[in-house]
């Protein structure tokens, strides 16, 4: 039992960093657009993912370090303060779509005003990182999250073509009037929401927050290998619900309501209760890592005291970092803007900002003087620079996609 | 320390300073000061913000820097965000494990 709990930083990474408001919204829009035409990122987003965190895990494990220390070591202090900022910034613009999910869940549960529910959900993601111990979190919002996996059940209950779906997954390209930059555009929208950059930085804390050393290279692995594939298989269920019921019809989706529809077709209210229970927990949880990571990127930069294995007060700085980016939120949320798109543009900006936290990691994984034996084999580092190519491709590639194609339009 | 080959900025800049006793985090190593008068240049201190650490107070090198600060205040930014806010907050020095 003990063994299956250990495996929860896991799924919860992978529950709150995969499918999340990022990619419970990305998958559902590109899956009414594209059918199964992407589902290909996915996978490759999730082997990616696979990689970076197993890294950067198995580099805590074995020298105590977490991600955001080395990359100020490695980059230097100019260098690094770029790639701060730049995370810093993305992580937050994905708080502030994840506090903006919170809320959504509640309105489509209870139709009030998602400006009134999200001041309460961001004061409730406080009080839990004030309050709650490291490892409850990660095992409540983790288990809580699997409900998600209702997706894959309402995709079966619906019975789709399953033939055509996989002719769909088979046959990569636009479809009808779409064009390949747009098809470029959402395959680098999916592979951000797939790889960002948060998980890492959570993962990688929380390993220091578990007291991770080398005996607990097993479960780091475990904890990777089964939560982000269970994820990606997720967030396929999701654009599968979207293709069978958005696609024929050419409705577009734009709010969560239509993500969470498709479930509630197959079972009713049933079905939509279990999937805003799903939908609360998974945004939850992610509105959690993005606050601590807020805290986490900028105490390990300057060296603070960071994290929630000391009392609130013996880490000051790194709690007031994570008051004022929650308080940021609700500040930008209140101006109205719709948290989905906000959603949207976080998983791309995502994309953009990934080099520069992942090729530290890279070099760091294959210095002996942190791994020791441990460091990263041919296969692995031959893996590792193909991903280092693709995510230098979508990072160069993101901004002018999103001009020429004005966002996806 | 001594007949370890170190590189200064390999080893030693931009890394984590522990405090070696308690645990806790320092700081950053911002800067190394060297000693040039001696014939073979030796790192005579470390710069973290404006706080000098003399070289006698590294205990260990390893993937982070543990000090012994005997009478260096490296929390001061802590310390004032703990007095004047974060320590205000109820709950603030409750146990969390």
């Amino acid at each position: 039992m003990k063994r299956l709990l250990a495996v929860t930083l896991g799924i919860l990474t992978a529950i709150g960093g995969f499918v999340d408001i990022g990619d419970l919204v990305t998958n559902a829009l590109v899956g009414a657009r594209f059918g199964m035409r992407l589902a290909w990122v996915v996978v490759v987003g999730v082997i990616g993912i696979c990689l970076y965190a197993e890294m950067s895990g198995r580099v805590v494990a074995m020298s105590g370090r977490p991600v955001f220390d080395l990359i100020r070591e490695r980059l230097g202090r100019r260098t690094g303060l770029f790639a701060l900022v730049a995370s810093f910034l993305v992580t937050l613009l994905t708080l502030i779509a994840e506090i903006g999910g919170v809320a959504l869940a509640f309105e489509l549960a209870s139709g009030v005003n998602y400006l009134l529910w999200m001041p309460l959900a961001a004061l409730a993601v406080w009080l839990v990182v004030w309050r709650v111990k490291f490892s409850h979190l990660e095992t409540a919002f983790g288990l809580v999250g699997l409900l998600l996996i209702i997706f894959a059940v309402a995709l079966w209950k619906l019975g789709p073509d399953w033939g055509e779906l996989m002719h769909q997954a088979t046959s990569p390209g636009p479809i009808g009037h779409e064009s390949w930059m747009t098809y470029a555009y959402y395959a680098i929208a999916l592979f951000g929401a797939a790889m960002t950059p948060y998980e890492v930085f959570f993962f990688s804390s929380g390993g220091v927050e578990e007291k991770w050393g080398r005996k607990d290279l097993g479960t780091e692995r475990s904890n990777v290998f089964i939560g982000f594939p269970l994820g990606g298989l997720l967030s396929l269920a999701i654009a599968g619900c979207a293709a069978v019921l958005y696609l024929p019809a050419g409705i577009k989706v734009d709010t969560l309501g239509q993500v969470a529809l498709p479930t509630a077709v197959a079972f009713g209210k049933l079905g939509l209760a279990i999937v805003l229970l799903g939908v609360f927990a998974a945004t939850f949880g992610a509105a959690l890592e993005t606050s601590l990571s807020c805290g986490y990127t900028i105490a390990q930069y300057f060296g603070w005291q960071w994290g929630k294995f000391v009392r609130p007060r013996q880490a000051s700085r790194f709690h007031l970092v994570i008051v004022i980016c929650l308080a940021l939120s609700i500040l930008v949320l209140l101006t109205a803007v719709d948290p989905v798109k906000v959603t949207e543009y976080s998983v791309v900006f995502a994309a953009m900002a990934l080099p520069l936290t992942y090729l530290p990691i890279l070099i760091i994984a294959n210095d002996p003087d942190y791994l020791g034996k441990a460091t990263n084999g041919r296969v692995l580092n031959f893996f590792a620079l193909i991903y280092l190519g693709l995510l230098l491709l979508a990072s160069i590639a993101a901004i002018p996609l999103m001009i020429l194609t004005k966002a996806g339009q | 320390m001594a007949g370890r080959v170190l590189h200064a900025q390999l080893h030693l800049l931009d890394r984590q300073l522990i405090d070696y006793g308690s645990g806790a985090l320092l700081g950053k190593v911002d800067d190394v000061e060297l000693d040039l008068t001696s014939e073979i240049p030796v790192v005579a201190a470390l710069i973290s913000g404006h706080q000098r650490i003399p070289a006698a107070d590294i205990a260990e090198i390893d993937t982070a820097v543990k000090i012994t600060p005997y009478d260096l205040n490296l929390t001061k930014g802590d310390d004032w965000v703990e007095e004047h806010i974060i320590g205000k907050i109820p709950g603030a020095g409750h146990e969390t494990d």
